[in-house]
Order: C-alpha cells, then structure tokens, then sequence
C-alpha cells in the first residue's frame, strides 16, 4: 500500500479551533447523526402513522439544522481563515454539498411543521432521504482533506 | 401622509411575518363563503401557513363597537377577566363566565413553541388576574346600568357553558359538569360543587371550551367537546369522546356520544322553531386561507360531521391516516357556512322583543376572529337570519368595530346572550367588557337620562 505523505509543515492549520483542536469536526458528527434518525424516524411513522416517530423526526431535523449551522460556521472559519485550506479541491464540492445539506434540512423543518401525515409523507420524507444520501459523499470529502491531506492534524 | 404610514408598517408586518409565505395568500371573497353552498378552494398546504392575528390595543376611554342601522350598544361591564361566555337567570341577573385556557400540556414538538409565543400575541387584553370564575351583574332598578359587580362563584377550572334547570345550575368546567345550588335571586354561590360527569380534560386539552345547554324538558344535558388537535397530531387516543357533543343524564351523570365529527363545536342552542339542537363549529386550519369554513348546523342524533377525516361532506383531508372511508361515507354536510377561520364561538337564537323586527327567530353568531389568514376574517357579531327553523338568507353584519381601521383589535367577541330586557349582550374577551345591543329607539339610554 501506498500513502500519501504530507510532513507537518505542510499541514494546513485550521483556524476555529481550541487548544489545536479543530471545533469543525468535534461538531459534524451531530447533524449527521441527527439527519439519519430522522429519516429512520420518517420511515418508521411513515409504516405506522404513529405520530410520536414524526415528533422525533421534527426535534432531530430541528438539533441537526442548529448544530449543522454552527459545524458550518466553524468550516467556513477554517476555509477563510486559511489559504492553504482552500488550496485543497476538495474543500468545495464538500462545503457545498454541506450547504446543500443544510438547505434541504432548513425547509425539511417547515415540512415538519405541519399537522400530522402530510408533515412526512411524501415530502418530508423524500427530503429526509436526499439529505442522508447527500452525507456519505461530503463525509468522504471531509475524511479526504482529514486523514489524506493532514488539514486541522498537529502532528 | 397617515396612509403612507400605514402601508409601510403593513409592508414591514408582511415582511418579517411571511418573508417566506409571501405577502398575498391569494384568498378569495370570504362572503363566497358564507350560506349553505361555501365555494370551497383546492387544498394548499404551505412551508409556512399564513399567519396574521390582530395586535391588541384594547377599547379607549369612550370608544364602542358599531352597530346596524336602528341598533346602539353600550357597555354593560367592564375591567373584567376574560369573560367567553354569558347566561341570563330568570329574574334577569347575568352570569358573566370568565375564564383563561389551562395549563398547557408538555411541549410534543419544536411547532408548540412558536404557536405558544404566537398566541400570547392576541388572546388576552393585558395581564388579567383572577380568572376561572364567574361574575354576576344585577341591574336592581332597571335603567340598563347593572349595580356593582360582585363574584357569584370563583376557583372554576377554566369553566365556559352554564345551565340551569329548576334549582341546579350546572357549571361545564374543562374537566367536569359540576352542579350548584341555586334559588332564584342568590348573589353568590358557597355550597361546593357535585361533579356530575367528568369530562375530557388535561393533560392534553387543546379546544377547552366546554358549551352547555339543558333539552327543553330539562332531562339531559348536551355539552360540546373540541378536538385535541387542528388536525389528530397528537394521536387518535387524544381524541377519545371529542370533537362531539355529549348527551348527559341529568339524574344520573351518565353520557353518550350525540354526534360526532364536530371539530370544535360551540354555542349549543335550541332554535326555537324547530326546537332542533344547533351549534357553531370551528373547522381546522393550515389548508389554506380560504379553507375550511366555519359553520353552523342543527345537530341530528347520532350525526357524523366529518373531522377529521373529511370536511363539508366527502372533501378528504389527506393529513389523515388512517383514513376511514366507512365513515366519510355517511358525513353530513353541515347546513350554513360562516366563512373561513372566522372563529364563531357564540350563537344565540334571538327570543326577544326589544331588537327590531327583522331580528326576531334569527340567530347570532359571535366570530372571535382569524388567525390563519392574512386578511382577517370575521372579528364580529353577524345575524343570520331564519325561517321555518332554517336559515334564510345572507348573514349581516351586526356589531363591527372590533378591529380599528389598523386592524388592530379593540376587542373580540365571543359568547353572546339575550338578557330578559331583550338586549343582545356580548363577551368582549380581549376588550374585557360585556356589551349590551339594544333598540336604538327603546328605553332611554343612560347618557341621556343624566
């Protein structure tokens, strides 16, 4: 097997961070998990028609739309905030993924408001389901410029 | 310049409220909606539903609702608390039914926030105080003035209809028909409450408002139980011997199921003709702004009206699951459409003299007034007037004003009644005053007479 090596000099730095660790990644993990309960949860109302999985379904959208604004604050801190970040490609397809991630979640939210079958099916959950679909993609991204090009890794 | 003003700061209302919905909400006509035909749009189902209540302001010194041509109103009471509903005794002294909305249950979702902090905008008129109790007004030498007010029955759980029959006054708390004591002439009321029947209550009690009327005969009660919900988002177990109105032996407690399908169904009245039980009904929300009408009905027994399930007869709500065809099947459609989200909370038949001609047999409806909508909708008494224990004819509007020319609410009407003089009285819960309608030549008018 073949690595990519990059020496810590190279490293880009990120710069929201706390004590060189990087608050980008300690936060990502929320929203994703919140975005993949929730398409469980829609599916699950979705085959019961009990309300109570839609009710999860509107509080994990809601904490995943709130973490994912705050997880996308901190990225776009560590994009700005550095050349060297933006000098790796695939920062752009990831945050604009993300983006899309986001957009989706915010009117999959209002979706969620209304009043019981119509608040999932069939847009919500069609909207849950892209959303998921979107995440492994700008995961791998992110995992890319992580665990292959040292971004936000002190050593 | 003062229009000017106006449409900016009705621009910057659209702006902040529906910046994503869009100002317009491309409602129709709400008089197309009105009569036993309402003209009923296709279902829109929105990001964010319209929403427009009217800001409080509250009635200034002087200031009245408008009445018809041949009517004046004057105000009977004021610097109440609440008051939603009215009963007239028989020897003339008024019940004033004050109340405030229960204690809410835990919040199931993010939604219940923001519609708590939406309704704190427009239901009450200021802080009010002691509440859940009932207000008597006796006017001893008749000039239209009644004398102090004085608490006839207080520490209620957010009570809304009264029934008397003979000597038991049953008060229809949220919880419970409780009955009282009562001889012919007493101020206030000591003795403690015998619970009669318990009713559907807490911890979920989303339409609260429980409406009461005594049969004829005196034998049963008949009281009216709003949904738990707009629209079973809680779950079809929150809704166990709701959106009904409930027939209760008298002697016994006992109740049954009357009819059903009547989402919220309030100012339970016999029309005098007929005799035939009737109610005003408020129909669910965020469908549109021009759906559903609210509306009034004479209530057959055993009658399914349609929620959820289905609206004005066979029109499906597709936020329903499961859905029940066997009962769509035999939903009525009801007989007379009010408009949409207008809200109607009170009805009463008018038995009097005192009101001019065209009054007599009709009925009027209290309409508390939209929410759902951006041009709000009712906000006023209107009269629908009837013939052979039928409605006949366009409703007209009575007592306006309730709203300024800002469409800020002064005041909104909600339970009405006729007093023995045969004056129209009504429930301003927002204004915190009962208004009194009378003949605009009848009697002499107390500013006058001064």
């Amino acid at each position: 097997m073949r690595f990519a090596v990059t020496t810590y000099e190279e490293r880009p730095v990120a710069t929201a961070r706390i004590a060189t660790h990087p608050i980008h990644p300690m936060l990502v993990p929320i929203p994703i998990v919140c975005f993949i309960g929730a398409l469980i949860t829609d599916i699950t109302y979705a085959v019961s028609a009990e309300m109570m999985w839609a009710n999860f379904s509107a509080w994990l959208l809601l904490a995943g739309l709130i973490f994912g604004v705050l997880a996308a604050i901190a990225g776009l801190i560590d994009v700005l905030g550095n050349r060297r970040v933006r000098a790796q490609w695939p920062v752009w397809p990831h945050l604009i993924g993300n983006l899309a991630v986001l957009v989706l979640a915010f009117f999959n939210v209002l979706i969620h408001t209304r009043d019981a079958w119509t608040s999932v099916v069939p847009t919500g959950l069609i909207l849950s389901i892209v959303t998921v679909l979107i995440l492994p993609v700008t995961g791998w991204l992110g995992w890319e410029m992580v665990y292959r090009r040292g971004v936000g890794v002190a050593r | 310049m003062r229009t000017h003003r106006y449409w900016l700061r009705a621009g910057l209302v659209c702006a902040s409220l529906l910046l994503l919905a869009g100002c317009d909400d491309g409602s129709g006509d709400p008089r197309a909606q009105i009569g036993p035909n309402p003209k009923l749009p296709e279902i829109r189902q929105f990001l964010l539903p319209p929403i427009h209540i009217a800001r409080v302001v509250g009635w200034q010194k002087g200031e009245t609702p408008k009445v018809a041509q041949g009517l004046k109103i004057e105000p009977l009471a004021t610097g109440l608390q609440h008051p939603r509903s009215l009963y007239t005794l028989p020897n003339g002294d008024v019940l004033v039914v004050e109340s405030k909305a229960p204690k809410a249950a835990a919040i199931k979702r993010p939604k219940e926030i923001v519609m708590g902090y939406v309704e704190s905008w427009a239901t009450s008129g200021g802080s009010t105080g002691e509440s859940n109790r009932i207000t008597l007004l006796r006017d001893t030498n008749g000039d239209g003035i009644p004398d102090t007010p004085s608490v006839f029955l207080d520490h209620l759980n957010s009570p809304f209809g009264v029934a008397l029959v003979g000597n038991d006054l049953y008060v229809a708390n949220t919880d419970a028909i409780v009955r009282y004591p009562y001889k012919e002439g007493d101020t206030k009321i000591t003795a403690p409450g015998e619970t009669l029947t318990p009713l559907p209550g807490g911890p979920i009690d989303h339409h609260w408002t429980k409406s009461l009327v005594a049969s004829p005969d005196g034998n049963l009660l008949y009281v009216g139980v709003g949904s738990n919900s707009n629209i079973t988002e809680n779950g079809m177990e929150a809704e166990h011997n709701r959106a009904a109105i409930l027939e209760v032996d008298r002697a016994t407690g006992r109740f049954r199921i009357f009819a059903s399908g009547l989402r919220n169904p309030n100012g339970l009245s016999f029309e005098p003709q007929s005799h035939a039980l009737w109610t005003v009904v408020n129909e669910r929300d965020e469908i549109g702004p021009d759906l559903v009408p609210d509306y009034m009905t004479s209530v057959k027994d055993g009658a399914f009206y349609g929620w959820p399930y289905s609206y004005f007869g066979h029109h499906l709500d597709p936020r329903v699951q499961p859905q029940r065809p066997d009962l769509v099947d035999k939903a009525i459609v009801p007989d007379y459409a009010l408009s949409s989200h207008v809200a109607p909370l009170g009805l009463a038949f008018y038995t009097g003299i005192n009101l001019p001609e065209q009054y007599r047999g009709g009925a009027f409806v209290g309409e508390h007034g939209s929410w759902n909508r951006q041009v709000l909708n009712g906000y006023k008494v209107v009269f629908v007037p009837f013939a052979n224990g039928k409605p006949n004819g366009m409703a007209q509007d009575v007592v306006t004003g309730f709203l300024n020319d800002n469409d800020q609410a002064r005041g909104r009407p909600v339970g009405l009644a006729v007093d023995k003089a045969g004056g129209l009285l009504i429930a301003d819960d927002v204004g915190n005053t009962v208004w009194r309608v009378t003949s605009a030549g009848s009697g002499t008018s107390p500013a006058a007479r001064l």
